[in-house]
């Protein structure tokens, strides 16, 4: 998963500059899509919510519009390894306007459950557990 | 745009915060594992979560003109991206519901809630732009 930092590369660029860089954006998304590399992609509303606390009894605007760490968008790429994953993300154009991007492997289990795999295990079991009994419940 | 009731948004919650596992109990983490599996189920059941992955810790951080590859995200941080769910629901509000149910919030999980946009504000604008030029040579 690539994820874009810094949504407002474009501000201080002219009209032409700005167009040139879409272009250019636009014909590297394209150029990936066409290479069956992406798996899915979208921009994110620069609003949005940050919810904290027991219960998320705190709920905050954000995120910061103006912060460069922002997340604008993702993008889920088809790639082989981390290296391919990253050759990607160098090619990106709007890197040289101030861009950032944190590309991730995506994991099938979460790390903090793949810490506890004994706990995982019970709570499987578990939910099979309670899944029988309702389905003997039921009969 | 539709304006009927049955109109869905789609929303993004990112998980902020890989290490909120340290020093709970293991009766703590027994509950807190079951109720997110619990809660990433129920979702998709209900077909409001269409898909949602963890995110390995380690990854790399790619910025600047000369494309530098760095290691990252900081690999114990609160604000660190865990994960994400991917929502489709009737608006920001029922997103910010099921944000506030995340089992992790009690133990110092952040959720962001951002919109999925349709397309990106900035090719948004330099479409502006460039229609305005439209407008300009016609006039």
């Amino acid at each position: 998963m690539l994820l874009f930092r810094g949504p407002h590369w474009d501000r201080g660029l002219t009209p032409d500059q700005l167009q040139q860089a879409m272009d250019k954006v636009m014909a590297w998304f394209e150029g990936l899509n066409e290479g069956g590399k992406i798996k899915s992609a979208q921009p994110l509303g620069t609003q949005g919510r940050i919810i904290s606390g027991t219960n998320g009894r705190f709920v905050l605007d954000g995120p910061f519009a103006e912060s460069k760490e922002a997340v604008g968008g993702y993008l889920v790429l088809h790639a082989a390894n981390l290296n391919e994953a990253v050759e990607i993300a160098r090619s990106m154009p709007t890197l040289s306007y101030g861009v950032s991007v944190e590309v991730r492997p995506i994991l099938a289990e979460c790390p903090i459950f793949q810490r506890h795999p004994d706990l995982v295990q019970r709570a499987s079991e578990r939910a099979v557990q309670a899944e029988q009994l309702w389905v003997a419940a039921a009969a | 745009m539709s304006t009927t009731s049955t109109a869905k948004s789609d929303y993004l919650l990112l998980f902020r915060g890989n290490v909120w596992d340290r020093g709970l109990s293991p009766a703590q983490l027994q509950k807190v594992v079951s109720d997110w599996m619990a809660w990433f189920e129920r979702l998709k059941a209900e077909g409001k979560c269409v898909g949602g992955n963890p995110l390995e810790d380690e990854g790399k951080v790619i910025s600047g003109k000369q494309r530098t590859v760095a290691d990252g995200p900081f690999a114990e941080s609160k604000e660190a991206i865990g994960g994400y769910f991917y929502l489709t629901v009737a608006d920001e509000k029922e997103a910010i519901e099921i944000a506030k149910q995340c089992p992790g919030l009690e133990y110092g999980s952040v959720v962001e809630v951002r919109p999925v946009a349709d397309e990106c504000s900035i090719k948004q604008r330099a479409q502006e732009y460039s229609n305005h030029e439209l407008a300009g040579a016609t006039a």
